[in-house]
Formats: structure tokens, C-alpha cells, sequence
């Protein structure tokens, strides 16, 4: 079995006079375990490795990509990627990144984890359901429990000279419940992820889910109302999604991006500042280089709810005349690298869960948005979404709410921003704190 | 892999010169199968796919990308009650199978090996053959053919900013073998056009969509100029332009051909999924022969439909396609079933078992999803309405099956007033209760059309159809931001 290395040197080697080649090939190692009724109801083992070629001549680009490869197949790849990019436009910026140095990041990768014993993972998974179901009597099933690992390793190596290569063991809980009372259903949900299982708290994450769906219980359809909007950390993360596709300089170069002209402007409350970082040791998306292999950073798109700009690759910043800020991301081996978000979030305020509840008094605390990403228009900044939560009084939390929709503008919304909260979580590689809106309307009934 | 000797190929009949049966020997198969019971478990299972593709994608004027792929790998099952151990690889060689059966074959409780039955051929119900092979076209006519969709849409309106043509085939070449003898081979090509457009004026900007896909060869592309497919797009970019927001509140709504199949899907047939029944977060559970739609209504989930998008001969587990009654008259006939939760019900699978690929373990999934033609015209169904929403095309939803609560984004409506269609609206999304929402279905006509799509769940996506006539929803609740 060819190692990662001799794939990427295999494809190098099959470069002509004159073109770019760029070989990009992955491995992973991964284990799900899904938890139900006090067994182990899924086992799922797996094992892949591929290459992905870019091939780059006269200004032309080509890719071509190819699940386990034998030496000859890695040739082949190289010769398809250069037939495809014959009929390809001619784009003077298109080109391979140089090589520059990159710092490995300390603590992506534990030996522990990627020896973690199958029976430790299948006791975790059910534990976890365990914890799930009988925390409170309203709570005896669950929808999705279980416990996952994987272990990654990417080399990429070019004829510019780049040649980096990491690995990084990553490990996540998920818990789905169901409450149930007097006929009425509930669901609530719960996530965590890690690089390594001690990091991990699998108590908080099946107890955090019990408690969002049994606090649901009983919930009505509200009347149509102007008032506070109090996002968690889950529901104001939902949205992150539709800025990232704003904060691209892909979507900004293609006329995309409802941010645009809005460089140097301010384009959010003060207490709203907004950030990319790589190397952010804790986030799941952490690694030394990019899927090009640029050196990944830490980039503030919006400072004090002023923007500074944009992320880039190595295209979007040749054609843009920017540096690029190490987002290029790919979706695996089988495709080329686009502009992506890394660990990707909302800076953290000073002010606990608590006062922003305070602060919130007969608005209403949104725990899930559906619809988001068919519900938002990332150009234009419209979004409907459907939103369930509670409402707020006197500091806490009363009657649940259901059926309802909240509808406004990506950019009203963040003028709106009244306070930020410090209880930053990720959810996935996009994290945010509590996020406390001016006023918003609901529509119900 | 282990050199073979051509005859052990040829023991099995095959349906194509290009069958994946060339790629791993049949010996090897029953030797993985039978390895997988080591330890017991009520049956195992190989999954074999080769696939290779073609994408070109167009932006912003060029052809930015022309991808060629080839991916393969096998997943080893073993089951056991509702439980499963799945192992998967992408590595072909035995040594990388018999380690992929024993990872599998450790989730089961021990209790001695199964047996393997004799490996035989089945024939498919219903083939979905390529006329014209995706090969037999050149890279440079897949780019003409993304080219034609830029042009077009351009030239539709100066409003046009943006257009994004992406043209992608493939052919899916898959082997099922099975302890209880099964041995199924089918070969899938697929084909795709979509082309989205972004028009703007006046610092207003929109966009629109259109994308048709088929269970097919190139054949489908003739049948579906890539002109016209970026004519729809630009036209719904541009109207948007004009839209005004969307009323909120509770109204009537009338959906457009295929979009009620899309509301269908989403609202209903997820609910109906087996895996979601059995762990009990499904409001349609245990509720099979009541009405819980409106008496007009009648429903199937059908993968025999020749080259749709949705079809297939056997589902990913080697069941045959076939076509399901879901509702009639508004009564609610049956569930849609894989192997594991078909046999824990002592029912036979309906055939639903489907993955995304080798790297995924099957699971209950939809194929086509129509909701069948009714006796109304789409005209009454406008005129008899004195304020609602036509809704031409949907952007999608979500749907929480336990409680039935669905969100669904419009990415195309219109006000109707007086009986007639007005002004655009944009921002507009649907929101309501499966039952209920099904229940006030008060009007069906027969202009039955389809909407191809890929639907996602756990992590999986999988080509599906949607499909209904223009049908009338007496009351639902509309979010928007207008008055």
C-alpha cells in the first residue's frame, strides 16, 4: 500500500514542462457509534483514502481526482486533470500558491485517540443514552445518540514547491431527544466536539438535550408581536452560516455577496465583532495550512461591527490583488479548493447568559431556527426562518413558543445587535455566544 | 485484488459489457459474505460500486472547472434485529475486505456462524437504460452545452449579473450480494443540468433557479435544452426583481405543478420513513388506515418510473424498485421500508433502502414522491380564491418529523387577489403541521409535473423526485414581512 507521500511524489513526477501540478491526498480513519435502547443499534467502521490533481497550464485549470489510487491510476489522474483543462477559459490568475513556512499546532492530534479501544467507544455511546433517558421522566427515548472519532491525515505537494503534510484526531457526542407529555411531542438537542475524548463532557451534552426538549413541552403558537429577541448560542450559530457566504471574497468577486461595497463601513452593532482563525487550537476545523497548503491565520472580518474584508485563496487573492488569508477549503479529496470558513465565530462578550436574559425582559429566547439556509437569500440578506424557544420574564424563562417566524435583513439584524454574551460554543467549526437583538417581530397567530 | 479466472466472472449473468462484476470475483464475494457471519447475525451483506463522473462547472462567463472522477469501494453489513455493524473501504484487495467483514461481524452478539445460500442472479423489474452514453460526448460538447445556458440567460434581461451553469454525469455501476443468496447488479446513469441566475436593479437583487435531472444518458440533455433550462432561471431571477414582500399571516395557498410532491416529501414522506416509525419520532406512527389527509388526496412512492431521476431497478440493498401506496382517499396505506425494519415488522420491504454510496449503510429513503392528479382545473383553483399566495417554485424546507412542523422557503410567488394572480412577492416561506396541512388540501387538478432534487438525511443525500399537480391548500401560515 502506497503511502500518502508516494501518491503526492507519484503524480509530481507525471507533471510535463511548463504546467503546475498539484497533487492533494487524504486519509481517514473513522468509528460511529449510534446508542439506542440500552444497545449498540449502529457500528459503522471506515477506512478511505484518495487523491485529488490539479493541473494548471497556460492560465487553464483541470482537476481530475481518484479514490485509492494504484501508481498507474495516480498517472492517469494527472493525464485526465490535463485533458480537462485544455477546454477550460484561460484565467491569468490562476495559479499554484508558493511554498511558504508553516508552524505545526500543538494538541490536533493524540496518540490516545487514535488508539481509543472499540469497546471504550461503544460503552461512551451508551452512557450517553443512558444519561439521555433517565434523567427526567418525560424523556424516555431518544431520536440520535451517539459517539464518534476520526483520524485524518493530508499531504499536498506541488511544483511550486509545497509540501505539507498533518494529521488530526477529532471525536463528538450528538444527542436527539424526545419529550413527551399529555400527547404533545418535543425534541431537543445537544452536541460537543473535541480532539480527544477527555476534552469531551458526554454528562452535559445528553443532559443539555433532555432539558431542551422537556422545556418545550407544552408550547404554543404566539401571537404576532414586535419584541426582544434573545438568540442562544445553537440559534445564533444557525445564521453564521449565511455571513459565511457573504464574508467570502469568492462571493464578492462574482457579485454575490451582500457585503460588497461595505469594506471600511460599519456594518453591525459595536459589540458585534466577527472572526476567522485556523489556528484556533480548540476549534474543529484547526490546521497548520489550508487545503492548498497557505499557512492558515486568524482573521478578523468584522472589528466592532466594522468590516475589514474578506477571506481569500490563492485565486481570489492574485484576482483581487489581496493576500491570501489561508481559506482555501476543500470538500475532500474529490474537489478543488474553494473560499472557505475555518473555525469560524463571533468574538465573545463580557456579559453571562444571565444579564442578557435580564436584559431581554418579555421578549422571547430563540433555541432553533429551521429553514435557514432555504429561508435566507445570501445575496440579498432576506430572511424567514421558523423559530421555537421561550419567553423571558422577570430574568428566566416562562412558556414555550412554538409555530412561529422571524423574518428581517442579515444587515438590520446586525445593526440590531444590543449585546453579546460569553458563552461562546461551537457547533461544528461555526461558533457564536448568546446574541441579544434589539426587537424583532414574530409572527404566530 | 486477486487475479481471476474469466469464467468465475461469467457464472453470473450479467446485464452489461461495462458490469461491475469484472472488478472483484464471485468467489471472493461469497468468501466476504460468509466471513461477515462469522460470529452470526441475521444476515450480511457486500456492497460494490464503481463510479465514474463528469462536472463542468461555468461562472461568471467561464468555464471554471472540468472535473473528472472515479471513485469506488465496498461496505461489508451485517444484521442483527435493528441493529447493524457496517465497515466500508475503499480498497478492493481481500486482505481490505475480510478485515471490513470482521469489523462489521464485531457489533453482533455471538452466536455461531450463519450460513451463505448459494449466490443467484436476479433479474430487475424495470430497467432505466442510457440511449446515448455520457462517454460518447466530448468534454468540449458538455462545455458547448454550459456555454448555450450563459448565452441564453444573458440575453433574456440586462438585469442578468450572474449566471452559474453546472453540468455533471455520471454512471454508477453497483454489485449487492446477500447471505440469503442474493446476487443483483445494476448499472445507474445519471444526468444534470443546473443553472442559476443572479439579476439586480437598483441595489435589489434576486435570484433564480432551474435544474433537471434524469436517470438517463445524454439523450436527457436533447430532451432538455440547456437554453431553456437557463430560460426558467433567468425569468424567475427577473420577476423577483419586481416581487414585493411576501403578507404573513394565515391564508390559502395554491402550489404550482410538482410543488405539492415537494411539500409532500419533505412534510410527509420523511414521517413515513420506517427507521423514524420504529424509534418512534414519527406523528404518523402506529396510525396506518386512518384519514390523515384530505379524501382527495391520494399518494405513492414510485421507483419503477422509467429514467426518473428518483428510480433505480433495486434499491441499494437489492430489493426490487417498486411502486408503494402511501395514501388513499386520504388514508393512510403503508410505511416505506428497508430490510432491517421490514423484517423486524414481519412485512416485506417496500424496497426503500437506499445509500449515498459505499461509505454509507442503507437506510429508509424515498425514490419518486408524487401526489397523483385530482379532478379540479389549475384555473378554478386560482379563480375561487379570494386572497392567498401562488406559489410557482419552492426553495426548500425542513421538516421535524416527530411533530410534523415543517418551514418551507418560496423562491418563487405571487400575491392572488380577487380570484386572480398579481404582484411577485419575495421572502416568503410556509409553515405548518403535516396533518393538518395535508388535511386542508382542498383542491387537486391534473396537470401532474415533477421537481428532481437531492434530499439529505443523516448525512446522506440521494437523488429523489417530487411530483404533484396544481393542488390548493385552504389554510396556512405564511411568513413574510409585507402586511
Amino acid at each position: 500500500m502506497p503511502d500518502l507521500q508516494d501518491i503526492v511524489d507519484g503524480a509530481l513526477a507525471a507533471a510535463r514542462d511548463g504546467e503546475s501540478v498539484e497533487a492533494y491526498a487524504e486519509e481517514s480513519r473513522r468509528t460511529e457509534i449510534d446508542a439506542r435502547k440500552g444497545e449498540v443499534e449502529g457500528l459503522t467502521s471506515a477506512e478511505s483514502r484518495g487523491l485529488g490533481v490539479r493541473v494548471i497550464a497556460e492560465g487553464r485549470l483541470g482537476f481530475a481526482y481518484v479514490a485509492d489510487p494504484s501508481a498507474e491510476e495516480v498517472r492517469e489522474a494527472v493525464a485526465r486533470a490535463r485533458e480537462n483543462a485544455e477546454v477550460a477559459t484561460e484565467d491569468e490568475f490562476n495559479a499554484l500558491p508558493d511554498a511558504r513556512p508553516w508552524e505545526p499546532i500543538d494538541g490536533l492530534f493524540f496518540e490516545e485517540q487514535a488508539s481509543m479501544p472499540a469497546d471504550d467507544k461503544v460503552a461512551l455511546a451508551l452512557e450517553l443514552e443512558r444519561v439521555a433517558v433517565s434523567t427526567d421522566p418525560r424523556v424516555t427515548k431518544v431520536e440520535s445518540c451517539s459517539f464518534g472519532d476520526a483520524i485524518g491525515r493530508v499531504a499536498i505537494g506541488s511544483t511550486a514547491g509545497v509540501a505539507a503534510e498533518y494529521r488530526r484526531t477529532g471525536c463528538w457526542c450528538v444527542v436527539g431527544t424526545l419529550a413527551e407529555q399529555d400527547g404533545d411531542t418535543q425534541t431537543g438537542f445537544s452536541f460537543q466536539v473535541a480532539h480527544r475524548v477527555a476534552d469531551l463532557d458526554p454528562d452535559a451534552v445528553a443532559r443539555e438535550a433532555v432539558d431542551r426538549a422537556a422545556r418545550m413541552l407544552g408550547a404554543v403558537k404566539p401571537p404576532t408581536k414586535r419584541v426582544p429577541i434573545l438568540f442562544d448560542a445553537f440559534a445564533a450559530s444557525s445564521f453564521l452560516g449565511v455571513l459565511a457566504g457573504g464574508i467570502s471574497a469568492e462571493a464578492v468577486q462574482k457579485g454575490r455577496s451582500l457585503f460588497a461595497e461595505l469594506v471600511g463601513e460599519q456594518v453591525g452593532a459595536e459589540v458585534f465583532t466577527l472572526v476567522d482563525d485556523g489556528r484556533l487550537r480548540e476549534g474543529p476545523a484547526a490546521s497548520p495550512f489550508d487545503d492548498e497548503g497557505v499557512p492558515t491565520g486568524r482573521t478578523e472580518l468584522i472589528t466592532s461591527g466594522v468590516l475589514n474584508g474578506f477571506l481569500h485563496n490563492t485565486y481570489t487573492a492574485r484576482r483581487g490583488g489581496a493576500t491570501s488569508t489561508g481559506n482555501a477549503s476543500r470538500a475532500g479529496y474529490r474537489s478543488t479548493p474553494g473560499v472557505g470558513t475555518s473555525n469560524f465565530y463571533v468574538e465573545p462578550g463580557t456579559e453571562p447568559f444571565e444579564r442578557l436574559l435580564e436584559a431581554a425582559e418579555g421578549g422571547v429566547l430563540i433555541q432553533d431556527v429551521s429553514g435557514v439556509h432555504s429561508g435566507a437569500n445570501p445575496i440579498s440578506g432576506e430572511f424567514s426562518v421558523g423559530a421555537t424557544g421561550l419567553r423571558i420574564g422577570g430574568g428566566s424563562l416562562g412558556e414555550p413558543v412554538r409555530e412561529m417566524t422571524i423574518a428581517s435583513t442579515i444587515p438590520e439584524m446586525l445593526r440590531s445587535i444590543r449585546a453579546v454574551g460569553s458563552d461562546l460554543r461551537f457547533l461544528s467549526s461555526v461558533g457564536s455566544p448568546s446574541i441579544l437583538i434589539g426587537e424583532m417581530t414574530i409572527a404566530g397567530v | 485484488m486477486r487475479p481471476h479466472a474469466a469464467s468465475e466472472v461469467h457464472t453470473v449473468e450479467t446485464t452489461s459489457a461495462a458490469s461491475i462484476a469484472r472488478v472483484i470475483d464471485r468467489d471472493l464475494v461469497k468468501e466476504v459474505i460468509g466471513a461477515a457471519r462469522a460470529r452470526g447475525g441475521a444476515f450480511s451483506e457486500l456492497f460494490v460500486e464503481d463510479r465514474f463522473g463528469v462536472s463542468v462547472r461555468l461562472d461568471d462567463g467561464r468555464i471554471e472547472e472540468v472535473t473528472t472522477g472515479t471513485d469506488r469501494g465496498a461496505g461489508v453489513r451485517v444484521g442483527q434485529g435493528t441493529s447493524f455493524g457496517y465497515a466500508y473501504s475503499n480498497r478492493l484487495d481481500r486482505d481490505s475486505l475480510l478485515e471490513a467483514a470482521a469489523a462489521a461481524a464485531a457489533s453482533v452478539t455471538e452466536e455461531g456462524p450463519g450460513d451463505v445460500v448459494d449466490l443467484r442472479h436476479l433479474d430487475p423489474p424495470v430497467v432505466h437504460p442510457a440511449v446515448r452514453d455520457a462517454a460518447s460526448a466530448t468534454s468540449a460538447e458538455k462545455v458547448a452545452w454550459v456555454r448555450q445556458a450563459d448565452e441564453a440567460a444573458r440575453a433574456f434581461a440586462p438585469e442578468v449579473r450572474q449566471v452559474t451553469a453546472l453540468y455533471g454525469d455520471s454512471v454508477q455501476r453497483i454489485l449487492i450480494a446477500a447471505s440469503d443468496g442474493r446476487w443483483v447488479e445494476e448499472v445507474r446513469p445519471r444526468v444534470r443540468l443546473i443553472v442559476s441566475v443572479v439579476a439586480a436593479r437598483d441595489g435589489n437583487i434576486q435570484t433564480g433557479f432551474h435544474g433537471p435531472a434524469g436517470l438517463a444518458g445524454l439523450e436527457f440533455v436533447d430532451a432538455n435544452p440547456p437554453a431553456e433550462t437557463a430560460l426558467v432561471a433567468a425569468r424567475r431571477a427577473i420577476t423577483m426583481l419586481d416581487a414585493r414582500p411576501a403578507p404573513a399571516g394565515e391564508m390559502a395557498v395554491v402550489l404550482a405543478p410538482g410543488m405539492g410532491g415537494v411539500l409532500f416529501h419533505e412534510a410527509v414522506g420523511h414521517p413515513l420513513e420506517a427507521d423514524i416509525v420504529d424509534k418512534e419520532a414519527s406523528v404518523y406512527r402506529g396510525r396506518v388506515g386512518e384519514r390523515l389527509a384530505s379524501e382527495i388526496l391520494n399518494g405513492v412512492d414510485d421507483a419503477t418510473v422509467p429514467n426518473a431521476w428518483g428510480s433505480f431497478s433495486f434499491d441499494d440493498e437489492g430489493a426490487p424498485a417498486q411502486r408503494t401506496e402511501l395514501f388513499e382517499a386520504g388514508v393512510l396505506q403503508g410505511l416505506l421500508y428497508d430490510r432491517l425494519r421490514a423484517e423486524k415488522d414481519g412485512v416485506a420491504s417496500s424496497g426503500n433502502g437506499r445509500r449515498q454510496s459505499y461509505a454509507h449503510a442503507p437506510i429508509p429513503r424515498m425514490s419518486n414522491t408524487y401526489i397523483l392528479n385530482g379532478t379540479a382545473t389549475p384555473e378554478e383553483l386560482v379563480s375561487s380564491t379570494p386572497r392567498g399566495v401562488f406559489v410557482t417554485a419552492l426553495a426548500g424546507g425542513q421538516t421535524n418529523p416527530a411533530t410534523g412542523d415543517f418551514v418551507f422557503g418560496c423562491a418563487e410567488a405571487y400575491l392572488i387577489e380577487d380570484g386572480a394572480t398579481t404582484a411577485p412577492v419575495r421572502g416568503a416561506n410556509l409553515i405548518g403541521r403535516a396533518i393538518e396541512v395535508m388535511s386542508h388540501v382542498d383542491g387537486i387538478a391534473q396537470d401532474f409535473d415533477i421537481w428532481p432534487g437531492v434530499c439529505g438525511k443523516d448525512g446522506q443525500s440521494v437523488p429523489v423526485g417530487s411530483g404533484s399537480p396544481t393542488l390548493r391548500i385552504s389554510k396556512i401560515t405564511v411568513g413574510g414581512t409585507g402586511a
